[in-house]
Protein backbone atom coordinates (compact mmCIF):
# COMPACT_ATOMS: atom_id res chain seq x y z
CA UNK A 1 0.00 0.00 0.00
CA UNK A 2 1.28 3.62 -1.09
CA UNK A 3 1.13 6.10 1.67
CA UNK A 4 1.58 9.58 1.86
CA UNK A 5 5.21 9.44 4.13
CA UNK A 6 8.80 8.83 3.34
CA UNK A 7 8.71 5.13 2.46
CA UNK A 8 11.55 4.50 5.36
CA UNK A 9 10.05 2.24 7.66
CA UNK A 10 10.62 2.84 11.15
CA UNK A 11 9.35 -0.06 12.63
CA UNK A 12 8.02 -3.33 11.50
CA UNK A 13 6.25 -5.69 13.41
CA UNK A 14 5.42 -9.32 12.12
CA UNK A 15 3.40 -11.73 13.57
CA UNK A 16 3.63 -10.63 16.94
CA UNK A 17 1.95 -12.93 19.61
CA UNK A 18 2.41 -12.92 22.95
CA UNK A 19 0.88 -14.93 25.43
CA UNK A 20 1.33 -15.13 29.57
CA UNK A 21 0.91 -18.83 30.90
CA UNK A 22 -1.94 -20.11 29.21
CA UNK A 23 -3.58 -17.06 28.34
CA UNK A 24 -2.86 -15.48 24.89
CA UNK A 25 -3.18 -11.54 25.00
CA UNK A 26 -1.47 -10.86 21.01
CA UNK A 27 -2.18 -13.41 18.06
CA UNK A 28 -0.26 -12.02 14.89
CA UNK A 29 0.37 -8.69 15.20
CA UNK A 30 1.32 -6.91 12.25
CA UNK A 31 2.08 -3.05 11.66
CA UNK A 32 4.50 -0.65 9.94
CA UNK A 33 5.37 3.23 11.42
CA UNK A 34 6.74 4.87 8.74
CA UNK A 35 9.33 8.22 9.03
CA UNK A 36 7.36 10.91 9.89
CA UNK A 37 4.25 8.73 10.69
CA UNK A 38 1.78 9.08 13.76
CA UNK A 39 -0.09 5.90 14.75
CA UNK A 40 -2.79 5.61 17.78
CA UNK A 41 -3.16 2.04 18.86
CA UNK A 42 -6.69 2.17 20.48
CA UNK A 43 -8.40 -0.66 22.05
CA UNK A 44 -10.21 -1.74 25.43
CA UNK A 45 -8.17 -1.84 28.74
CA UNK A 46 -6.73 -5.42 28.92
CA UNK A 47 -6.83 -5.83 24.62
CA UNK A 48 -2.71 -6.05 25.30
CA UNK A 49 -1.65 -2.41 23.67
CA UNK A 50 0.38 -1.93 26.63
CA UNK A 51 2.45 -5.61 26.00
CA UNK A 52 2.37 -4.33 22.48
CA UNK A 53 4.77 -1.47 23.50
CA UNK A 54 6.90 -3.13 26.24
CA UNK A 55 7.04 -5.91 23.16
CA UNK A 56 8.46 -3.03 20.68
CA UNK A 57 10.86 -1.62 23.45
CA UNK A 58 12.63 -5.04 24.31
CA UNK A 59 10.99 -5.01 27.90
CA UNK A 60 9.27 -8.24 26.94
CA UNK A 61 10.12 -10.84 24.52
CA UNK A 62 7.74 -12.13 22.04
CA UNK A 63 6.70 -15.53 21.88
CA UNK A 64 6.73 -15.42 17.98
CA UNK A 65 6.97 -12.98 15.72
CA UNK A 66 9.71 -10.35 14.56
CA UNK A 67 10.06 -6.78 15.42
CA UNK A 68 12.47 -4.26 13.59
CA UNK A 69 13.51 -0.85 14.85
CA UNK A 70 15.24 1.22 11.96
CA UNK A 71 15.77 -2.53 9.92
CA UNK A 72 17.49 -4.07 12.95
CA UNK A 73 15.85 -7.20 14.40
CA UNK A 74 14.72 -5.97 18.14
CA UNK A 75 13.95 -10.01 19.15
CA UNK A 76 16.78 -11.78 20.52
CA UNK A 77 19.57 -8.42 19.98
CA UNK A 78 21.84 -8.38 22.02
CA UNK A 79 21.22 -6.04 25.19
CA UNK A 80 24.36 -3.49 24.34
CA UNK A 81 23.11 -2.99 20.85
CA UNK A 82 19.04 -2.99 22.23
CA UNK A 83 20.40 -0.32 24.46
CA UNK A 84 21.69 2.02 21.73
CA UNK A 85 18.19 1.59 19.91
CA UNK A 86 16.60 2.54 22.77
CA UNK A 87 18.62 5.72 23.34
CA UNK A 88 16.66 6.76 19.74
CA UNK A 89 13.13 6.29 21.44
CA UNK A 90 11.43 8.54 23.59
CA UNK A 91 8.91 6.36 26.33
CA UNK A 92 6.09 7.38 28.53
CA UNK A 93 4.99 4.59 30.50
CA UNK A 94 1.12 4.26 31.50
CA UNK A 95 1.64 5.88 34.99
CA UNK A 96 4.53 7.89 34.24
CA UNK A 97 7.17 6.00 35.86
CA UNK A 98 9.10 9.20 37.27
CA UNK A 99 11.99 8.61 39.52
CA UNK A 100 10.79 9.74 43.30
CA UNK A 101 14.47 10.01 44.68
CA UNK A 102 15.33 12.48 41.83
CA UNK A 103 14.04 15.76 41.26
CA UNK A 104 11.78 16.55 38.31
CA UNK A 105 14.32 18.57 36.16
CA UNK A 106 17.04 14.87 37.20
CA UNK A 107 14.43 12.78 35.83
CA UNK A 108 13.77 15.41 32.57
CA UNK A 109 17.12 15.03 31.71
CA UNK A 110 18.49 12.13 32.80
CA UNK A 111 19.46 10.15 29.75
CA UNK A 112 21.51 13.09 28.43
CA UNK A 113 23.29 13.61 32.02
CA UNK A 114 24.36 10.10 31.68
CA UNK A 115 24.84 10.16 28.50
CA UNK A 116 26.74 13.34 27.99
CA UNK A 117 27.78 14.01 31.43
CA UNK A 118 25.90 16.96 31.74
CA UNK A 119 26.47 19.68 34.58
CA UNK A 120 23.69 20.53 36.81
CA UNK A 121 23.56 24.19 35.51
CA UNK A 122 23.18 22.98 32.16
CA UNK A 123 20.74 20.44 32.91
CA UNK A 124 18.45 22.74 34.58
CA UNK A 125 18.59 25.16 32.15
CA UNK A 126 16.93 22.23 29.44
CA UNK A 127 14.94 21.21 31.85
CA UNK A 128 13.25 24.42 31.79
CA UNK A 129 13.33 24.98 27.94
CA UNK A 130 11.14 21.70 27.48
CA UNK A 131 8.84 22.57 30.38
CA UNK A 132 7.72 25.52 28.79
CA UNK A 133 6.65 24.20 25.79
CA UNK A 134 4.07 22.05 27.86
CA UNK A 135 2.58 24.72 30.05
CA UNK A 136 4.69 24.21 33.58
CA UNK A 137 5.94 26.70 35.78
CA UNK A 138 10.02 26.80 36.45
CA UNK A 139 9.24 26.20 40.27
CA UNK A 140 8.15 22.63 39.55
CA UNK A 141 11.72 21.65 38.59
CA UNK A 142 13.08 21.65 41.89
CA UNK A 143 10.31 19.69 43.28
CA UNK A 144 10.30 16.16 43.88
CA UNK A 145 7.47 14.19 41.30
CA UNK A 146 5.46 13.16 44.39
CA UNK A 147 5.26 17.17 45.57
CA UNK A 148 3.19 17.81 41.95
CA UNK A 149 -0.33 17.15 40.78
CA UNK A 150 -0.45 13.70 38.80
CA UNK A 151 -0.92 15.99 35.59
CA UNK A 152 1.84 17.90 36.19
CA UNK A 153 3.72 14.23 36.50
CA UNK A 154 2.86 13.21 33.21
CA UNK A 155 4.06 16.56 31.51
CA UNK A 156 6.87 16.00 33.21
CA UNK A 157 7.21 12.39 32.00
CA UNK A 158 6.52 13.59 28.48
CA UNK A 159 9.34 15.98 28.83
CA UNK A 160 11.33 13.42 29.74
CA UNK A 161 10.63 11.86 26.51
CA UNK A 162 11.06 14.09 24.29
CA UNK A 163 14.08 15.33 25.86
CA UNK A 164 17.23 14.87 23.61
CA UNK A 165 15.05 14.86 20.55
CA UNK A 166 14.23 11.73 19.76
CA UNK A 167 13.44 10.24 16.22
CA UNK A 168 10.32 7.79 17.78
CA UNK A 169 8.29 8.62 20.40
CA UNK A 170 6.20 6.30 22.07
CA UNK A 171 3.22 7.20 24.55
CA UNK A 172 1.56 5.01 26.69
CA UNK A 173 -1.86 7.02 27.35
CA UNK A 174 -0.44 10.40 27.68
CA UNK A 175 -3.32 12.16 28.16
CA UNK A 176 -5.22 9.96 30.29
CA UNK A 177 -5.65 11.75 33.87
CA UNK A 178 -5.31 15.70 32.27
CA UNK A 179 -8.18 17.98 31.39
CA UNK A 180 -9.06 18.59 28.25
CA UNK A 181 -7.07 21.78 28.11
CA UNK A 182 -3.85 19.96 29.05
CA UNK A 183 -4.37 17.12 26.77
CA UNK A 184 -4.81 18.93 23.69
CA UNK A 185 -1.80 20.85 24.74
CA UNK A 186 -0.16 17.26 24.72
CA UNK A 187 -1.26 16.18 21.54
CA UNK A 188 -0.38 19.82 19.76
CA UNK A 189 3.02 18.66 21.49
CA UNK A 190 3.61 15.57 20.40
CA UNK A 191 2.09 16.82 16.48
CA UNK A 192 5.06 19.40 16.96
CA UNK A 193 7.30 17.00 18.51
CA UNK A 194 6.80 14.74 15.26
CA UNK A 195 7.37 17.64 12.61
CA UNK A 196 10.24 18.96 14.02
CA UNK A 197 12.47 16.54 14.72
CA UNK A 198 10.61 14.51 11.58
CA UNK A 199 10.52 11.57 13.44
CA UNK A 200 7.31 9.21 14.61
CA UNK A 201 5.30 8.58 16.90
CA UNK A 202 3.10 5.40 18.50
CA UNK A 203 0.64 6.47 21.18
CA UNK A 204 -1.35 4.08 22.67
CA UNK A 205 -4.92 5.95 24.21
CA UNK A 206 -8.53 5.91 24.82
CA UNK A 207 -9.40 9.37 24.13
CA UNK A 208 -11.07 9.55 20.67
CA UNK A 209 -10.71 13.47 20.46
CA UNK A 210 -6.62 13.21 21.17
CA UNK A 211 -6.96 10.13 18.18
CA UNK A 212 -8.35 12.75 15.81
CA UNK A 213 -5.86 15.25 17.06
CA UNK A 214 -2.61 13.88 16.34
CA UNK A 215 -2.50 10.55 13.98
CA UNK A 216 -1.88 9.62 10.86
CA UNK A 217 -3.23 6.31 11.02
CA UNK A 218 -5.21 4.10 13.57
CA UNK A 219 -5.02 0.60 14.55
CA UNK A 220 -7.71 -1.04 16.66
CA UNK A 221 -6.81 -4.38 18.48
CA UNK A 222 -9.83 -6.58 19.63
CA UNK A 223 -9.66 -9.90 20.94
CA UNK A 224 -5.71 -10.06 20.64
CA UNK A 225 -5.69 -8.98 17.10
CA UNK A 226 -5.97 -6.13 14.71
CA UNK A 227 -9.44 -5.62 14.37
CA UNK A 228 -9.36 -2.58 12.32
CA UNK A 229 -6.62 0.01 10.51
CA UNK A 230 -7.26 2.66 8.55
CA UNK A 231 -7.15 6.81 8.80
CA UNK A 232 -9.12 8.51 11.48
CA UNK A 233 -11.06 10.00 8.80
CA UNK A 234 -11.86 6.13 7.61
CA UNK A 235 -12.04 5.93 11.31
CA UNK A 236 -15.10 8.11 11.46
CA UNK A 237 -16.86 6.61 7.97
CA UNK A 238 -16.33 3.12 9.23
CA UNK A 239 -18.55 0.32 8.79
CA UNK A 240 -16.62 -2.26 10.78
CA UNK A 241 -18.89 -2.81 13.75
CA UNK A 242 -15.87 -3.09 16.40
CA UNK A 243 -14.04 0.09 15.33
CA UNK A 244 -17.97 2.10 15.44
CA UNK A 245 -18.82 0.16 18.85
CA UNK A 246 -15.35 1.46 20.35
CA UNK A 247 -15.81 4.77 19.25
CA UNK A 248 -19.60 4.99 20.59
CA UNK A 249 -19.02 3.66 23.91
CA UNK A 250 -15.40 5.97 24.37
CA UNK A 251 -16.54 8.81 22.48
CA UNK A 252 -20.25 9.08 21.12
CA UNK A 253 -20.04 12.88 20.07
CA UNK A 254 -17.73 12.09 17.17
CA UNK A 255 -20.62 10.58 15.31
CA UNK A 256 -22.81 13.96 15.87
CA UNK B 1 -5.98 -43.93 49.10
CA UNK B 2 -2.68 -43.86 46.12
CA UNK B 3 -4.29 -41.26 44.36
CA UNK B 4 -3.53 -39.27 47.45
CA UNK B 5 -0.33 -40.06 48.18
CA UNK B 6 0.62 -39.52 44.40
CA UNK B 7 -1.24 -35.65 44.93
CA UNK B 8 1.00 -34.89 48.08
CA UNK B 9 4.04 -36.79 46.56
CA UNK B 10 3.24 -34.27 43.67
CA UNK B 11 2.36 -31.05 45.75
CA UNK B 12 5.96 -31.81 47.95
CA UNK B 13 8.05 -32.27 44.42
CA UNK B 14 6.38 -29.14 43.03
CA UNK B 15 7.37 -26.84 46.30
CA UNK B 16 10.76 -28.68 46.15
CA UNK B 17 11.29 -27.93 42.28
CA UNK B 18 10.25 -24.25 43.16
CA UNK B 19 12.87 -24.00 45.85
CA UNK B 20 15.77 -25.23 43.48
CA UNK B 21 14.18 -22.69 41.01
CA UNK B 22 14.41 -19.82 43.65
CA UNK B 23 17.87 -20.94 44.16
CA UNK B 24 19.33 -20.78 40.88
CA UNK B 25 17.46 -17.49 40.09
CA UNK B 26 19.10 -16.35 43.80
CA UNK B 27 22.75 -17.05 42.26
CA UNK B 28 22.23 -16.46 38.82
CA UNK B 29 21.18 -12.78 40.74
CA UNK B 30 24.35 -12.83 42.94
CA UNK B 31 26.44 -13.57 39.88
CA UNK B 32 25.33 -11.00 37.62
CA UNK B 33 25.26 -7.97 40.83
CA UNK B 34 29.37 -8.74 41.48
CA UNK B 35 29.83 -8.53 37.90
CA UNK B 36 28.12 -4.99 37.64
CA UNK B 37 29.80 -3.79 40.74
CA UNK B 38 33.54 -4.40 38.75
CA UNK B 39 32.20 -2.73 35.79
CA UNK B 40 32.29 1.06 35.55
CA UNK B 41 30.37 3.55 35.00
CA UNK B 42 30.36 3.51 38.87
CA UNK B 43 27.95 5.85 39.92
CA UNK B 44 30.11 7.21 42.77
CA UNK B 45 27.11 9.71 44.20
CA UNK B 46 25.02 6.73 44.85
CA UNK B 47 27.61 4.84 46.34
CA UNK B 48 28.44 7.71 49.00
CA UNK B 49 24.51 8.20 49.65
CA UNK B 50 24.39 4.57 50.33
CA UNK B 51 27.14 4.66 52.81
CA UNK B 52 25.76 7.78 54.90
CA UNK B 53 22.45 5.51 55.14
CA UNK B 54 23.95 2.39 56.01
CA UNK B 55 26.93 3.50 57.70
CA UNK B 56 26.28 6.75 59.79
CA UNK B 57 22.22 6.22 60.10
CA UNK B 58 22.53 2.74 61.16
CA UNK B 59 25.18 3.75 64.02
CA UNK B 60 22.86 5.00 66.99
CA UNK B 61 20.61 1.62 66.63
CA UNK B 62 23.95 -0.63 66.42
CA UNK B 63 25.19 0.88 69.46
CA UNK B 64 22.56 0.95 71.98
CA UNK B 65 22.25 -2.68 71.10
CA UNK B 66 25.60 -3.28 71.19
CA UNK B 67 26.33 -1.28 73.97
CA UNK B 68 23.34 -3.02 76.35
CA UNK B 69 24.02 -5.87 75.10
CA UNK B 70 27.79 -5.62 76.98
CA UNK B 71 25.90 -4.45 79.91
CA UNK B 72 23.80 -7.57 80.05
CA UNK B 73 26.10 -10.02 79.60
CA UNK B 74 29.09 -8.43 82.29
CA UNK B 75 26.06 -8.92 84.82
CA UNK B 76 25.22 -12.05 83.97
CA UNK B 77 28.51 -13.41 83.93
CA UNK B 78 28.91 -11.81 86.98
CA UNK B 79 26.32 -13.31 88.43
CA UNK B 80 27.72 -16.93 87.35
CA UNK B 81 31.14 -16.41 88.27
CA UNK B 82 30.68 -14.77 91.31
CA UNK B 83 33.04 -17.63 92.98
CA UNK B 84 36.13 -17.09 90.66
CA UNK B 85 38.11 -14.59 89.96
CA UNK B 86 35.86 -12.44 88.35
CA UNK B 87 37.10 -9.61 86.92
CA UNK B 88 39.26 -11.13 84.59
CA UNK B 89 36.62 -13.54 83.17
CA UNK B 90 34.06 -10.74 83.22
CA UNK B 91 36.39 -8.80 81.01
CA UNK B 92 37.51 -12.36 78.95
CA UNK B 93 33.69 -13.38 78.66
CA UNK B 94 32.38 -9.59 77.67
CA UNK B 95 35.41 -9.65 75.10
CA UNK B 96 35.04 -13.11 72.97
CA UNK B 97 31.44 -12.99 73.01
CA UNK B 98 31.17 -9.42 71.79
CA UNK B 99 33.84 -9.71 69.36
CA UNK B 100 33.14 -13.44 68.32
CA UNK B 101 29.16 -13.45 68.06
CA UNK B 102 27.23 -11.17 69.43
CA UNK B 103 29.19 -8.25 67.77
CA UNK B 104 28.71 -9.15 64.67
CA UNK B 105 25.21 -10.84 64.66
CA UNK B 106 23.42 -8.13 66.60
CA UNK B 107 24.53 -5.45 64.04
CA UNK B 108 24.15 -7.82 61.05
CA UNK B 109 20.20 -8.48 62.52
CA UNK B 110 20.09 -4.79 63.33
CA UNK B 111 21.45 -3.64 59.69
CA UNK B 112 18.91 -6.35 58.13
CA UNK B 113 16.10 -5.14 59.70
CA UNK B 114 16.56 -1.04 59.34
CA UNK B 115 18.93 -0.99 55.89
CA UNK B 116 17.47 -4.38 54.54
CA UNK B 117 13.60 -3.65 54.81
CA UNK B 118 14.36 -0.33 52.89
CA UNK B 119 16.72 -1.53 50.12
CA UNK B 120 13.62 -3.95 49.25
CA UNK B 121 10.60 -1.73 49.59
CA UNK B 122 12.83 1.04 47.78
CA UNK B 123 13.41 -1.28 44.80
CA UNK B 124 10.00 -2.97 44.78
CA UNK B 125 8.34 0.21 44.61
CA UNK B 126 10.21 1.29 41.66
CA UNK B 127 10.04 -2.09 40.39
CA UNK B 128 6.30 -1.89 40.50
CA UNK B 129 5.80 1.43 39.30
CA UNK B 130 7.95 0.95 36.49
CA UNK B 131 10.31 3.10 37.33
CA UNK B 132 13.29 0.02 37.09
CA UNK B 133 11.47 -0.60 33.45
CA UNK B 134 12.04 3.09 32.66
CA UNK B 135 15.65 3.07 33.80
CA UNK B 136 16.15 0.62 31.17
CA UNK B 137 14.92 2.40 28.35
CA UNK B 138 16.72 5.83 29.60
CA UNK B 139 20.15 3.70 28.66
CA UNK B 140 20.73 2.87 32.37
CA UNK B 141 21.28 -0.61 33.64
CA UNK B 142 19.64 -1.20 36.33
CA UNK B 143 21.40 -3.67 38.02
CA UNK B 144 24.69 -1.43 37.62
CA UNK B 145 22.28 1.94 39.17
CA UNK B 146 20.83 0.64 41.26
CA UNK B 147 21.87 -2.65 42.69
CA UNK B 148 26.18 -2.07 42.62
CA UNK B 149 25.51 0.96 44.84
CA UNK B 150 23.70 -0.59 47.34
CA UNK B 151 25.89 -3.91 47.58
CA UNK B 152 29.49 -1.80 47.47
CA UNK B 153 28.14 0.81 50.13
CA UNK B 154 27.08 -2.73 52.47
CA UNK B 155 30.15 -3.83 51.67
CA UNK B 156 32.30 -0.66 53.21
CA UNK B 157 29.80 -0.15 56.19
CA UNK B 158 29.13 -3.19 57.81
CA UNK B 159 32.49 -3.94 58.64
CA UNK B 160 33.11 -0.39 60.33
CA UNK B 161 29.90 -1.10 62.21
CA UNK B 162 30.78 -4.30 63.08
CA UNK B 163 33.95 -3.09 64.27
CA UNK B 164 32.56 -0.10 66.56
CA UNK B 165 29.73 -1.99 67.83
CA UNK B 166 32.11 -4.13 69.20
CA UNK B 167 34.21 -1.45 70.61
CA UNK B 168 30.95 -0.06 72.12
CA UNK B 169 29.55 -3.13 73.27
CA UNK B 170 33.21 -3.93 75.22
CA UNK B 171 32.39 -0.38 76.88
CA UNK B 172 28.79 -1.58 77.71
CA UNK B 173 30.68 -4.44 79.98
CA UNK B 174 33.25 -2.01 81.00
CA UNK B 175 30.94 0.69 82.44
CA UNK B 176 28.76 -2.05 84.56
CA UNK B 177 31.48 -3.47 86.06
CA UNK B 178 33.69 -0.58 87.25
CA UNK B 179 30.11 1.03 88.11
CA UNK B 180 27.94 -1.43 88.79
CA UNK B 181 29.98 -3.77 90.26
CA UNK B 182 32.96 -1.72 91.10
CA UNK B 183 36.05 -3.91 89.43
CA UNK B 184 39.42 -2.43 89.45
CA UNK B 185 39.29 -0.39 86.09
CA UNK B 186 43.13 -0.87 85.44
CA UNK B 187 42.41 -5.34 85.67
CA UNK B 188 39.27 -5.24 84.25
CA UNK B 189 41.06 -3.20 81.29
CA UNK B 190 44.07 -4.90 81.28
CA UNK B 191 42.48 -8.44 81.05
CA UNK B 192 40.66 -7.32 77.99
CA UNK B 193 43.60 -6.29 76.15
CA UNK B 194 45.05 -9.13 76.99
CA UNK B 195 42.63 -11.37 75.93
CA UNK B 196 42.08 -9.50 72.55
CA UNK B 197 43.36 -11.80 69.82
CA UNK B 198 43.56 -10.76 66.38
CA UNK B 199 41.57 -13.86 64.91
CA UNK B 200 38.62 -12.82 67.31
CA UNK B 201 38.96 -9.52 64.84
CA UNK B 202 39.70 -10.86 61.79
CA UNK B 203 36.98 -13.74 62.56
CA UNK B 204 34.18 -10.91 62.90
CA UNK B 205 35.24 -8.61 60.11
CA UNK B 206 34.99 -11.74 57.89
CA UNK B 207 31.33 -12.26 59.06
CA UNK B 208 30.74 -8.56 58.73
CA UNK B 209 31.83 -8.93 55.04
CA UNK B 210 29.15 -11.81 54.60
CA UNK B 211 26.63 -10.14 56.45
CA UNK B 212 26.72 -7.36 54.28
CA UNK B 213 26.42 -9.73 51.16
CA UNK B 214 23.70 -11.24 52.12
CA UNK B 215 21.85 -8.32 53.54
CA UNK B 216 21.91 -6.36 50.35
CA UNK B 217 21.72 -9.16 47.76
CA UNK B 218 18.95 -10.90 50.07
CA UNK B 219 16.87 -7.29 49.71
CA UNK B 220 18.04 -6.60 46.43
CA UNK B 221 16.60 -9.97 44.96
CA UNK B 222 13.33 -9.56 46.59
CA UNK B 223 12.83 -5.88 45.71
CA UNK B 224 13.92 -6.80 42.46
CA UNK B 225 11.41 -9.64 41.58
CA UNK B 226 8.87 -8.02 43.37
CA UNK B 227 5.34 -8.46 41.85
CA UNK B 228 1.14 -7.64 42.44
CA UNK B 229 1.44 -3.55 43.39
CA UNK B 230 1.41 -2.65 47.18
CA UNK B 231 0.88 -6.40 48.54
CA UNK B 232 4.43 -7.30 46.45
CA UNK B 233 6.15 -4.34 48.26
CA UNK B 234 4.75 -5.84 51.77
CA UNK B 235 6.09 -9.34 50.92
CA UNK B 236 9.21 -8.35 49.27
CA UNK B 237 10.26 -6.20 52.50
CA UNK B 238 9.11 -8.82 54.99
CA UNK B 239 10.56 -11.67 53.00
CA UNK B 240 14.14 -9.65 52.96
CA UNK B 241 14.17 -9.50 56.12
CA UNK B 242 13.18 -12.52 57.35
CA UNK B 243 15.49 -14.67 55.49
CA UNK B 244 18.47 -12.08 55.61
CA UNK B 245 17.96 -12.63 59.70
CA UNK B 246 17.87 -16.46 59.08
CA UNK B 247 20.59 -16.64 56.62
CA UNK B 248 22.68 -14.65 59.20
CA UNK B 249 22.13 -16.48 62.08
CA UNK B 250 23.04 -19.79 60.05
CA UNK B 251 26.24 -18.68 58.16
CA UNK B 252 27.42 -16.94 61.83
CA UNK B 253 27.30 -20.64 62.69
CA UNK B 254 29.62 -22.05 59.69
CA UNK B 255 31.90 -18.90 59.44
CA UNK B 256 32.69 -19.69 63.66
CA UNK B 257 32.93 -23.32 62.90
CA UNK B 258 35.21 -23.03 60.11
CA UNK B 259 37.03 -20.68 62.46
CA UNK B 260 37.13 -22.31 65.90
CA UNK B 261 35.71 -25.80 64.84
Amino acid sequence: MKNKFNNKVIIEVKNLTKGFNDTMVLNNINFKLFEGESLAIIGASGSGKSVLLKNIIGLLTPDKGSIKINGLEMVNLKRSAKEKVLLDLGITFQHGALFDSLQNWENIVFKIRNKDKLSDKDGKKLALSIIEQLGLNSEILTLYPSEISGGMQKRVAIARAICGDPKVLLFDEPTSGLDPVTGSLIDKLIKTAVKTVGGSAITITHDMSSVCRIADKVILIDKQTIAWSGTPEDMLKANNPKIKDFIKSTNPKLFI
Amino acid sequence: MINSIFNICGAIGQKFLKFLSTIGHFSFFVVTAIFWMFRPPWYFKKIFYQIIDIGYFSLPVVGLTTFFSGMVLALQTYNGFTELNTETTVARVVLTSITRELGPVLTGLMVAGRIGAKMAAEIATMRVTEQIDALGTLGTRPMQYLIAPKIIASLICIPILVLLGNTIGILGGYVIAIFKLEFNPNIYLYATVEYLQWIDIIQGTVKALIFGLIISMVSCYFGFNATKGAEGVGYATTASVVISSVMILTSTYIITALFFG
